[in-house]
């Protein structure tokens, strides 16, 4: 049974007023168990729409035409609505600015409270998600969240999703406004929350060499339909589409189509700068055993050889 | 004389009772007119304190700051340093103070005085120069990140300033945000405006003709992008380097070869074409 | 929860009535609802009524959107009218039946005050959905100045007015984002005592408040950067020209409050009850 199944959705805010605006057309989508989506699309093409009809935070307009489930659990149905809410986490933007707790622990602590579990499991969860993120309990349980640095803080906003322990896990914009090394910290966190808590992860991004990194799966939104839907590579492969919908090509990808245009023979569907490296040091290789064939292997001189031989040497590792 | 003066500048605020925390430490530096210098360090090195020094938002606990030969330590001094200094921040949504777009870029000049058929054709020129005209008329709450962002680069220019400084006003913005706002700041730039930009995103550092990276409140590097780049102590200022720079890394591991530096994705281009045909 | 506060009741649309200056719309709803307080007869009512309309139509107002306004006070309306119905006693007795009797001048009271309670609130709106909040600010802060003289900060005022209105957009999403943040996280704010559903509010009102407090300390920077206070002599972009229009607006009025005038103090010394000529024997 898929994790996520939506069928027809739709949605239009502002029904029947001077600014009414169709968000969502006919959105169908199953997603499976284990899954790491990139969620990608221009500002205003619905994704945050979308991603807060999975935990029901907006109600599903049209309920004859239209599902949306999570486990089996349906967000039309009251009886399931409330068990969804925690078995989406959802991470909203800057998730540092809904903190309220006057302890780290008491914030953490909200949504387990919020889920009737023993006082002694609410902590059990507590400690679990504070270390999960990194942060170590006995230093940080009852310190103030607003006197932490900007990165503890989202941090700590991300414990309290989290110590709901849910199934999947949504975030939307995960490493907005932080510096190199809270954006690596953050994007690592969420590969450990897949392993260890959600198994199944949607990260809204606009950044396209992320995306291509880390997700099995692209969904690209444009004007509340989804316009492509597939593996990064697949995703990247259809330029005009990409541009269309107001994306930005991976920096490997558009480097690509730059040497390509040189005359510089790559595979069209490289995403990473890491397949890019790999590419164009077989593409060294080639015309370095073409050149030593040839007769001006005395030009090119020993040197080269010598690379050559490292890099086999290297493969051989690998 | 140098346009920016800063001479052994140090500058440290309370926190608790009796607890100072020292954002920048006996900092000395010159920027010249003309430059487009990147102000590069992680989150708490003291970028954004040594940006607010520069037009008196902040006076330095030691030392002193000068801006085109006047001290911001004077107070008759301040208003004529924040018109030669006019400073763009990070969060698009707290530094517009009027509804409609030309009412707020109109608010500099109505600060200082400036006459009505004056400030008109300085709120016409700033639009002009950030690419709003058309919206001249509509409300700020309906523009996208980089629009907003573009306004406020906008009220600075209506006030007619010497100096630009975005303290970090694209780190809130979405690629394209960030790329229309470094569009922008070259092309100004260009025209004779002295660019200061805040950041701790090595791909806008790169277009910069100087990048002086902060460390602890210290300044840890000035140089040229290509000479900061190649330090090798990019990381231990907690900052990365551009992906094409990290992408040059790898290929010279496996034989490839480049003159100095790569910065720019052209020049990576250019580098691998070089090799490979 | 918030979701359908609607900031202002503003209309957009680029009609005649919209542009007019908004000073002039200001005194003009003024005067207009002051000459709603002098109708004493029916035919004062139905000139009104008419005025009314045809502002509208100009206007290009739906219909809806006016009684809207008026759906608002029917509550007091209805109350009021039920106490003058039952209270009045004096006059020609309609209906008498036990307790409950009505009389004619009761009749006519209660008719011509649910009319004028109806005219006020529809006149009053109309300022309201044709003029932005920030057109009304500064139309106060023009009408104003002339308090400058006796010290009031009428500059600080109009300022804060303006950013106030500038930022309730703002707060409104924020409030929207931080409800759903922690809904997201299971807080419920529709269930248990009202005492809960106060404590409920808790992890919504902190954050809006530090949020707030960090925006304010932003925005200081801002203005300060960008010379606020600098000089006394401040100067304005804009200074709004009154227009062809603005005159038959205000000729417009001032003709039916003449009317209305007229027709309270002097139409009926001079015999003339227009009253009796269009309804007859029907009063």
């Amino acid at each position: 049974m898929p994790c996520i199944e939506i069928k027809n959705l739709n949605f239009t805010y502002s029904k029947k007023t001077p600014y009414e605006k169709r968000a969502l057309k006919d959105i169908n989508l199953t997603v499976d168990e284990g899954e790491f989506i990139g969620l990608v699309g221009a500002t205003g093409s619905g994704k945050s729409t979308l991603i807060q009809h999975l935990n029901g935070l907006i109600k599903v307009q049209d309920k004859k035409q239209s599902s949306v489930a999570v486990n089996g659990m349906s967000a039309t149905d009251k009886k399931t609505l409330k068990r969804l809410r925690f078995e989406v986490g959802l991470v909203f933007q800057y998730p540092e600015y809904q903190l309220f707790g006057d302890t780290v622990a008491k914030d953490v602590a909200f949504g387990p409270k919020n889920m009737k579990l023993e006082a002694d499991e609410v902590d059990r969860r507590v400690r679990r998600a504070l270390e999960v993120v990194g942060l170590e309990y006995d230093k940080f349980a009852e310190r103030s969240p607003f006197d932490l640095s900007g990165g503890e803080k989202r941090r700590v906003a991300i414990a309290g999703v989290i110590a709901m322990q849910p199934r999947v896990l949504v975030l939307d914009e995960p490493v907005a406004g932080l510096d190199p090394v809270g954006r690596s910290e953050i994007l690592a966190l969420i590969k450990k929350l897949q392993k260890e808590i959600s198994p199944t992860v949607i990260t809204v991004s606009h950044n396209m060499d992320d995306m291509a990194a880390m997700a099995d799966r692209i969904i690209a939104l444009k004007d509340g339909e989804i316009v492509a839907d597939g593996s990064p590579k697949r995703v990247f492969c259809n330029r005009r589409l990409i541009a269309e919908a107001g994306l930005d090509l991976p920096a490997a990808t558009r480097i690509t189509d730059t040497l390509k245009a040189r005359g510089i023979d790559l595979p069209s569907d490289i995403v990473t700068m890491d397949e890019l490296a790999r590419e164009l040091e077989k593409l060294r290789k080639r015309g370095l055993l073409k050149a030593e064939r040839s007769a001006e292997s005395d030009y090119f001189g020993k040197a080269q050889q010598d690379d050559l031989s490292e890099l086999s040497g290297e493969d051989d590792d690998v | 004389m140098s346009l920016i003066e800063l001479k052994g500048v140090s500058y440290s605020y309370p926190v608790k009772e009796g607890y100072n925390v020292k954002a920048l430490r006996n900092v000395s530096l010159a920027i010249d007119k003309g430059e487009f210098v990147a102000l590069a360090g992680m989150n708490g090195s003291g970028k954004s304190t040594l940006a607010k020094l520069l037009n008196g938002l902040y006076i330095p606990t030691d030392g002193e700051v000068l801006i085109d030969g006047l001290s911001t330590e004077d107070d008759a001094n301040t208003f004529e340093i924040r018109k030669k200094a006019g400073m763009v921040f990070q969060n698009p949504d707290n530094q517009m103070v009027a509804t409609i777009i030309e009412d707020d870029i109109a608010f500099g000049p109505e600060n200082i005085g400036i006459e009505r058929e004056d400030i008109i054709r300085r709120v016409d020129e700033a639009l002009e120069a950030v690419g709003m005209s058309e919206f001249r008329r509509r409300t700020a709450s309906k523009l996208s990140g980089g629009q907003k962002q573009r306004v406020a680069i906008a009220g600075v220019l209506a006030m007619e300033p010497q100096i630009l400084i975005l303290d970090e006003s694209t780190s809130m913005l979405d690629p394209n945000g960030r790329k229309e706002i470094m569009d922008i700041a070259l092309k100004l730039n260009k025209q004779g405006i002295t660019v200061i930009n805040i950041t701790h995103n090595m791909e806008e550092a790169a277009i910069a003709s100087r990048v002086i990276v902060l460390r602890k409140g210290r300044i840890a590097m000035d140089g040229t992008p290509k000479e900061v780049f190649a330090s090798g102590q990019l990381e231990a200022c907690g900052l990365t380097l551009p992906p094409v720079t990290q992408l040059s890394r790898a290929l010279m591991d496996v034989g490839f070869e480049f003159d100095g530096v790569v910065t720019s994705e052209q020049e990576l281009v250019e580098g691998i074409c070089r090799v490979l045909k | 929860m918030f979701k359908d506060v609607a900031f202002g009741q503003y209309y957009p649309s680029n009609s005649p009535v919209h542009r007019l200056d908004a000073r002039v719309k200001l005194l003009l709803t003024l005067l207009f609802v002051i000459s709603i307080f002098f109708i004493k007869t029916y035919f004062g009512f139905m000139l009104t009524l008419a005025v009314l309309l045809i502002v509208i139509l100009l206007a290009r107002l739906p219909i809806m959107s006016v009684l809207k306004s008026v759906r608002g006070i029917l509550f007091i309306v209805v109350f009021t009218a039920v106490i003058n119905l039952f209270f009045i006693k004096e006059g020609e007795v309609l209906v008498h039946s036990g307790i409950i009797m009505i009389t004619k001048t009761g009749v006519h009271t209660t008719v011509k005050m649910v009319l004028r309670l109806v005219l006020l609130i529809s006149g009053a709106s109309l300022l309201s959905l044709t003029t932005t909040p920030v057109e009304l600010a500064d139309g106060l802060e023009s009408l104003m100045a002339p308090l400058k003289l006796i010290k009031v900060p009428v500059r600080d005022i109009a300022m804060i007015m303006s950013i106030a209105l500038r930022f309730i957009p703002t707060l409104f999403e924020e409030t929207n984002k931080v409800i759903s943040a922690q809904k997201a996280r299971g807080a419920s704010f529709d269930t248990g005592s009202i005492f809960a559903r106060a404590k409920a509010l808790l992890p919504v009102l902190i954050p809006l408040f530090v949020n707030s407090f960090r925006r304010a300390d932003e925005l200081a920077f801002a203005m300060d950067a960008r010379c606020y206070n600098a000089t006394d002599k401040r100067t304005k972009m804009k200074k709004a020209k009154l227009g062809i229009g603005d005159l038959i607006a205000f000729l417009f009025i001032a003709g039916y409050t003449t009317v209305i005038l007229l027709d309270r103090y002097y139409f009926r010394t001079v015999g003339i009850d227009i009253d009796l000529m269009i309804f007859g024997d029907l009063l």
